[in-house]
């Protein structure tokens, strides 16, 4: 094992996550766009936004892979199975939590349940697992997270050899 | 809501005025309905299709209650529309408009209606029925904080009120009410989504955009350069092409709408959401002389670029997006007025329509003689269209009125033939295109001249004729004048001139064409062409003539300066798909002419 091979797996991953992510939205299948949204924090230029949320898209999925990396090294082992659980783990935290609570309480342009008349929310809220952007988007995301769980497990597995 | 005369139910075609941000448009009719409007794109599937089905196709009712009159116009000079509704009770003016994002982040499409009281009091009634996928497709609508939300697979809009009344969510759409009292003001928007969140926006970012896309369509208007008569005709039909050029890739559809019918009840229904390289010519020719450099120089390299999947053969329209493909299929609607069956996509794409690559080379020698660059690659892809015209000139085709009969050898195929080997040999000749070949051209060139003079002239008929070794007569000859196959002193185009106003009008309008095109039922007169007899006449030197029929023209736009393809000649209904830019390009391309020919 090896932290090379996690950030070697997470650059991939993430490249798997955000192209699966995407081919859902052009197949009519989710609204769920992950660099829109995480872009849209930094700025309200559309473009810029989008740039901007892929460099932090695959920031995040640099970093996710070292928390797995770091759960690899405390249970002594690594795999693509033990990364596809880590990943729908990774997605139903993001789905409940992340992107659901934390995500919006952090978004200057995302209103939360607190948000009051002296504010004004730009951007949809994405509900409880993600619901808001699709019915399919749940499913969508475990897919995809559980991809890039098992990419990085694989990856970080086979860096020990 | 709903009438029970199908007259009722679906209003004229002369009652609706179109809203667009160059991505997409909307109709909106003057009861203010919005009855049709395509997402994310214009040829998108529709999610208001009220146009095409009453019943299943969706709209956004905005309706004042109790209306005696309702006035309106379009803001001088932009495509932000007005419409004053007088009632018993009072005076309401309802804003509309497609929004530009302008700065910040805006929707991803946005139609925002304002609603100002002025005298007394009137009730209002809104009402949202969203209907994705050509009203095919299932939506789900919820009663979402701050704004209910519909959505249907990966587009969604959210219904965004301010002091519009309480918002009531059913199965089937979002409504509302409230009155209006002189002073009062309120904000209705449909902010729309596709593959993303929704921008659920502020009050105050919608009105400021409602402002600025007028203040923007003051400002392009500003800047063309147009002078001549009929002037305000002209600027309201650069106004509404501008609306049809899709601006994320510069193609200029047809039309904005599909299947809206060219007789009442008829088959003659077209999915015209496609751009025609046919319209190349008058469009470049249009927006070159009208100083609108930057569409011009876009749709240009659009059309190169998109021809690029297919040279030497062209298509005789690409997708907006430049794509080739574009099946036809029926829809389930009921059609407008009853009139099936209701297309998209259109089967005329596997036509071949020689004129075509006339109107394609035309249109790169006009772009080349404003001063243009033309690229070494490009001036080899003409080349290579002028030897596929040499080798293909001799088949019969399905012409510029794309018959479903038989293909025949058209009089004006041929002569665009020539016009394609001619301003090949010009553009050789000036050092733009490789030269290699010219010879072959130019021989060739007089091959068709000797068939159009032998084969396509009627002595009975004192004129050219439609096609080759047949006696009936169509508009598309008043090209020959336009394109400058013959000079304008020449008889045989004086005398086809002549024929065609003689046996095609009906008042100021032209018919197509007399004959069969393989389709059953006829249709309204053509308004294009009766701008061409305009150009025509003007071309002749018959300036008095033409000034005439340019007046009785003009006066048969609807009230906010819009054409039909057709109208019907009896009636002035409007019939076919609306707004069409031919129509629109073709009065253009007369009012210059006018111009040129009093200068």
């Amino acid at each position: 094992m090896s932290v090379w091979g996690a950030l070697a797996g997470g650059f991939l991953g993430t490249l798997v996550l955000t192209t699966a992510l995407s081919a859902g939205s052009q197949l009519g299948l989710t609204r769920m766009d992950v660099p829109f949204l995480l872009g849209t924090a930094c700025t309200d230029d559309r473009a810029r936004a989008r740039v901007y949320g892929y460099a932090l898209h695959f920031l995040a999925g640099l970093a996710f892979a070292l928390v797995y990396y770091a759960a690899f090294v405390v249970l002594g082992r690594a795999g693509w199975a033990l990364g596809l659980a880590f990943g729908l783990a990774h997605a139903l935290f993001s789905g409940t939590t992340l992107v659901n609570v934390l995500l919006p309480a952090v978004h200057p342009r995302m209103g939360t349940p607190s948000s009051a008349a002296d504010s004004s929310p730009l951007l949809e809220a994405p509900g409880f697992m993600l619901l808001n952007y699709g019915r399919a988007t749940p499913v969508l995301t475990m897919l995809a997270h559980m991809a890039y769980g098992a990419i990085v497990g694989a990856f970080v597995a086979g860096s020990a050899r | 809501m709903r009438h029970r005369t199908i007259e009722d139910r679906y209003p004229p075609l002369r009652d609706y005025a179109l809203i667009g941000d160059g991505r997409t448009a909307a109709l909106v009719s003057r009861d203010g309905s919005v009855d049709w409007w395509c997402l994310p794109n214009l040829d998108s599937p529709s999610i208001f299709g009220a146009v095409l089905d009453a019943d299943r196709g969706g709209r956004f009712v905005l309706h004042p209650e109790g209306v005696v009159e309702a006035r309106r116009r379009y803001l001088p000079d932009t495509n932000v529309l007005e419409t004053t509704f007088t009632t018993a009770t009072g005076r309401v003016r309802v804003t509309d408009a497609m929004t530009l994002p302008g700065l910040g982040l805006a929707p991803f499409r946005e139609l925002a209606r304002r609603v100002e009281g002025l005298d007394g009091r009137v009730a209002i009634r809104w009402r949202i029925e969203p209907r994705f996928g050509y009203g095919l497709a299932p939506t789900r609508i919820e009663p979402r904080t701050p704004f209910p939300v519909a959505s249907s697979g990966g587009t969604a809009i959210a219904a965004c009120t301010w002091q519009a009344g309480r918002v009531d969510c059913d199965r089937a759409g979002i409504a509302g009410g409230f009155e209006a009292r002189a002073g009062t003001r309120a904000t209705l928007a449909v902010s729309a989504a596709h593959g993303e969140p929704l921008v659920l926006p502020a009050r105050a970012d919608v009105e400021q955009r409602i402002d600025a896309t007028a203040e923007f369509w003051r400002s392009w208007s500003t800047r063309l350069s147009y002078t001549g008569p009929w002037r305000d005709a002209v600027v309201r039909s650069a106004l509404a092409l501008k609306l049809l050029v899709f601006a994320p890739s510069g193609a200029i559809a047809a039309a904005p709408t599909t299947s809206l019918p060219e007789l009442i009840g008829g088959e003659r229904n077209w999915d015209y959401r496609f751009s025609w390289i046919r319209d190349a010519s008058f469009m470049l020719e249009s927006l070159l002389q009208l100083g609108c450099q930057a569409e011009a120089k876009a749709f240009f390299w659009w059309f190169m670029h998109a021809t690029q999947r297919t040279l030497p053969r062209v298509n005789v329209f690409y997708r907006l997006d430049g794509g080739t493909h574009a099946p036809e299929r029926t829809l389930p609607l009921a059609g407008y007025r009853e009139s099936r069956p209701v297309r998209v996509g259109n089967g005329a794409a596997d036509q071949l329509q020689l004129d075509t690559y006339g109107e394609l080379v035309d249109a790169v020698y006009q772009y080349v003689q404003k001063g243009h660059p033309l690229g070494r690659d490009t001036g080899r892809d003409i080349a290579r269209i002028a030897d596929f015209v040499c080798v293909h000139w001799r088949e019969p085709d399905s012409g510029i009125w794309e018959v479903r009969s038989e293909p025949r050898h058209h009089t004006h195929s041929k002569a665009m033939c020539w016009v394609a080997l001619d301003r090949a040999v010009r553009l050789a000749r000036a050092g733009r295109v490789p030269p290699g070949h010219a010879a072959r051209w130019a021989s060739e060139a007089a091959a068709i001249r000797r068939f159009v003079d032998e084969r396509c002239w009627s002595d009975a008929k004192g004129s050219h004729v439609w096609y080759a070794g047949g006696e009936h007569l169509d508009a598309s000859l008043l090209l020959l004048a336009i394109m400058r196959y013959d000079p304008p002193d020449s008889p045989r185009l004086r005398a086809t001139v002549d024929a065609v106003r003689r046996e095609l009008a009906a008042g100021p309008l032209l018919q197509r064409y007399t004959g069969d095109d393989g389709l059953a039922g006829g249709e309204g007169a053509f308004a294009c062409c009766s701008f061409w007899l305009v150009e025509a006449l003007a071309i002749l030197g018959r300036r008095p003539d033409a000034e005439r029929l340019m007046s009785d023209l003009v006066a048969l736009a609807n009230d906010v300066g819009l054409y039909a393809e057709e109208v019907e000649p009896t009636t002035g209904a409007f019939l076919g798909n609306f707004p069409q830019g031919l129509v629109h390009l073709a009065l253009i391309s007369a009012a210059i002419a006018m111009h040129g020919a009093a200068g």
